[in-house]
């Protein structure tokens, strides 16, 4: 049987030879997680994914979720899975242990992540969401909040959500009108509506626990004014079990494009006045918070679109190899061959390959900088690797979910008209991959975030630090002749990527900031591009060095990841150089066109 | 109760894609991805659910190379306390019945109450168990699907040919080969595994085991593998035709004719 979801080579080999994720096993906190955890541990979250989450993604889809009599139905599956996901305390793969955490290498969940969201994303919603609450209250909760609330939601005893979305107050979260009023005991009424809410409302928990974002009665106007609550839809006992409703009231659901078992939920707060919420961090500094929680939340965002990526490559290759249709080019009278053998369909598998090669690399290059912070005695370095972190969450994102989407068509492509059917695997993974570019902070967010704030963080010192990290490559990669091609055009990528963000940043300084934003997005796009093109290199590196000693399957596996690298700085770094041409352009036209104009 | 359940390191059926090797007498085994044969999680299982319910101990034991380690390491994450590797070079190229022979040294060093085996592994010999059995002289049950734990003996439900069952009452210690579908074998956990990531798993060798050589590996060997290959596609096969609902009407009655389903 063909591998599903993910190549595990391809998992090991990024792992063990590229990161070498076992050096975390030499410090305190990361002690048990040796060469031997860290391959049981990709084992059994393939062997969980692929016989017990795979086998319910169709079936949650079809059945979706549904709204009646003011009840909340999700998948009947996804109850059985739950609990299944929570006894393999699966939930907080990189928590505390203290409050039901593993204590895990970011490095090494994310390899989990990637089957477990390649397996059923919709599904993954209701735990990732539930994470995401929990680590607002450990980064911000009192003490009594953390008692009440964290070990509940680490270990899935309770689920989780985020409250921001508004029907006024979408991308800007600073028009929202949910009002919290104090209450002689501390608490506050909160008063308001709120949309577009994944796991909003269901009954595979006892609680849910509503993470909120509303504005204190007399607060200033905008973000400044914005503060955090935790609102539980059951109030919380003294004995820590769940109470009183709480006025958290589901009055509807969306029917989407995809994510069907992922129920989106509108949430009216306080229609009786009886919804309380207890203050989480400091007042009117909710958004500082909510960062926290939204950066952990993009970066999981672009794991979830790569999830749909890597596992539509997988049954696109697998399908490939299996479909006779048409002859061969140069045999024509020898009847059909596996559409593997076309020219076109090797290009979109090849391109599909190189992708999913180079986001797995950045995604998990993200969670291993995270244990570089976790683990570095040396402040420099713990901010160095913060840094890299911050700089890489909008490309992880929106660089990642627009990338992703792109290999769920080509699968589709190659799938041909059934691809198109929904009885084949491909099309509900396109569906379900295409939220990904909007929520969170839609990938022109991203962009925006990557030119307005990444770029100027600390002076530029962050920048200088990712483009430190590329040039250590580029160093390593010179001393293989076999890959001075690559090498060399990985670094003239690197050197143009520098001018354009150069004078980009000069035109976004200038009186002609318009101009600079309208190339916002092709910028995140080509320098995500170049970071594709540095891990592909990177990667090509290990290989080169190991394909002479290589037994068996290892040397057709090196051999491909080089035809990635090969692939990549040959066919799309040459367009990616031209988009950068447009970029130094800086056209005005989409600035300079009147509205009238847009339509007849 | 004191229970050791043997298990083999086998290639994952989920995980590779099987060719023949250029001898044409096995599949070629280099770079497979292995994992526990399938019947002996099931053994696993149930001895865990055993203790469980009565108290004692589950020790895992293979007879295989040093890399079977891990399927120990992971039947421990699912629960078993205990993990043992009979690893010699002499155990190479052993038959069955040298299999037998060496997991006999190994109950030989415990105390067992309760021994287990999958009904079968990869090779599909479904030998081990009946062998082993009989070597160490104790009661043997096989293609079990039902234990109940008694005062010095066990209820067990068999499954036999064409879907029936019969249940016996075997005293202990006894042997039981375990059949798939006997319970629903628990996932591992990260706990699981944190808890394994140090522990140490003995190696036993012939010497420990007070095991003669001469008798296992491919010296011991009486039954040899001379040919391994896939049969060339033959006549035969029955082409169900009509409706959806036709054909599996007329698939259930052939099942039902052949003894498949009651």
């Amino acid at each position: 049987m063909a591998q599903l979801i993910a190549d595990r080579r391809d998992i090991d080999f990024l792992l063990h030879e590229v990161l070498n994720v076992e050096q975390f096993s030499r410090h305190d906190r990361f002690a048990d997680f040796n060469r031997k955890t860290v391959d049981m541990v990709v084992s059994e979250a393939r062997n969980f994914a692929v016989k017990e989450m795979l086998p319910t993604w169709k079936e949650g889809d079809e059945q979706g979720c549904s709204f009646e009599a003011g009840k909340v139905t999700i998948p009947e599956s996804f109850h059985r899975l739950y609990q299944l996901f929570n006894d393999g305390e699966w939930l907080s793969m990189n928590e505390d242990p203290e409050w039901g955490g593993q204590g895990m290498p970011k490095s090494v969940s994310s390899a989990a992540s990637e089957y477990f969201n390649g397996a059923n994303f919709p599904f993954m919603m209701y735990p990732s969401l539930t994470h995401g609450a929990g680590k607002l209250v450990e980064e911000f909760g009192t003490e009594e909040q953390k008692k009440t609330y964290l070990k509940n939601l680490y270990t899935g005893k309770w689920t989780g959500t985020m409250l921001l979305t508004e029907a006024g107050a979408g991308s800007d979260v600073g028009a929202l009108e949910t009002t919290a009023r104090k209450n002689p005991d501390g608490t506050y009424s909160i008063t308001g509506t709120k949309i577009f809410i994944s796991g909003g409302d269901h009954e595979l928990a006892e609680n849910i626990v509503h993470p909120v974002l509303a504005r204190i009665e007399g607060a200033p106007a905008g973000t400044k004014g914005i503060s955090l609550f935790l609102v539980p839809k059951f109030r919380v006992n003294p004995d820590g079990t769940p109470g009183a409703f709480n006025d958290v009231v589901c009055t509807g659901i969306e029917h989407k494009m995809g994510i069907h078992g992922s129920s989106t939920c509108t949430l009216t707060l306080g229609g009786s006045g009886q919804c309380l919420g207890t203050l989480l961090g400091e007042e009117n500094k909710g958004m500082k918070a909510m960062f926290v929680m939204m950066n952990e939340a993009r970066l999981l965002v672009g794991m979830q679109g790569f999830s749909c990526a890597t596992t539509a490559y997988m049954y696109a290759v697998n399908y490939a190899k299996e479909r006779v249709q048409g002859a061969s080019l140069v045999q024509p009278n020898e009847g059909g061959v596996p559409i593997i053998r076309h020219p076109d369909v090797r290009r979109q598998l090849l391109t599909m390959k190189s992708y999913v090669e180079g986001m797995r690399t950045l995604l998990y290059f993200v969670g291993y900088c995270n244990d570089m912070v976790a683990v570095a005695g040396d402040q420099a370095v713990r901010e160095r690797y913060q840094g890299l972190i911050e700089i890489l969450t909008p490309l992880a994102k929106g660089y990642v979910t627009d990338k992703a989407f792109e290999v769920c068509n080509h699968a589709i492509q190659v799938y041909g008209g059934y691809g198109y059917v929904e009885e084949y695997p491909v099309a509900q993974l396109m569906r379900d991959c295409r939220i990904t570019q909007i929520y969170e902070g839609t990938n022109g967010i991203q962009a925006m975030d990557l030119l307005g704030r990444k770029l100027g963080m600390n002076k530029g010192a962050v920048v200088m630090d990712l483009i430190g990290e590329i040039k250590k490559t580029l160093r390593t990669a010179k001393e293989i002749e076999f890959l001075a091609p690559h090498t060399q055009k990985v670094g003239a990528a690197l050197e143009k990527l520098g001018a354009v963000a150069q004078q980009l940043g000069k035109t976004a300084a200038s009186d002609r900031v318009l101009y600079a934003f309208a190339h916002a997005y092709p910028f995140l796009e080509v320098t995500g591009d170049v970071i594709v093109a540095w891990l592909l290199l990177w990667r090509g590196t290990v290989a080169a060095q190991k394909l002479g000693s290589a037994k068996g399957k290892d040397v057709p596996f090196y051999e491909g990841i080089l035809k990635s690298l090969e692939f990549f700085t040959t066919s799309v770094l040459p367009v990616t150089l031209g988009k950068m041409e447009a970029i130094n352009g800086a056209n005005g036209a989409c600035v300079e066109i009147s509205e009238e104009s847009f339509n007849g | 109760m004191e229970i050791l359940v043997c298990v083999k390191r086998v290639p994952d059926t989920a995980e590779n894609e099987f060719v023949m090797n250029s001898a044409g007498n096995d599949i070629e085994r280099d770079d497979l991805v292995y994992s526990v044969n399938e019947w002996d999680n099931y053994a696993v299982e149930e001895a865990i659910q055993i203790v469980e319910k009565v108290g004692g101990s589950v020790t895992v034991v293979t007879a295989a190379d040093a890399d079977a380690d891990e399927i120990l390491r992971r039947e421990m994450a699912m629960g078993a306390e205990n993990g043992l590797l009979l690893n010699d070079d002499a155990f190479v190229g052993s038959d069955c019945k040298g299999i037998a022979h060496i997991l006999k040294g190994a109950v030989g060093k415990g105390n067992y109450d309760l021994i287990l085996t999958g009904a079968q592994a990869d090779e599909g010999s479904g030998a081990v168990g009946g062998m082993l059995a009989a070597m160490l002289d104790l009661p043997y049950a096989s293609l079990v699907n039902r234990v109940e734990v008694g005062d010095g003996k066990l209820t067990v439900g068999r499954e036999i040919e064409g879907g029936r069952r019969e249940i016996n009452e075997i005293t202990l210690p006894c042997v039981l080969s375990i059949q798939t579908g006997i319970n629903e074998p628990r996932y591992v956990g990260v706990r699981g595994i944190r808890k394994v990531a140090s522990v140490e798993i003995p190696a036993l060798g012939a010497a420990e085991l007070g095991i003669d050589a001469s008798c296992v590996g491919a010296k011991g060997a009486a039954v040899r593998k001379l040919d391994y290959f896939v049969p060339v596609k033959g006549a035969g096969a029955e082409m169900l035709a009509g409706s959806a609902e036709e054909i599996a009407d007329k698939l259930v009655e052939i099942l039902k004719t052949n003894g498949g389903i009651s």
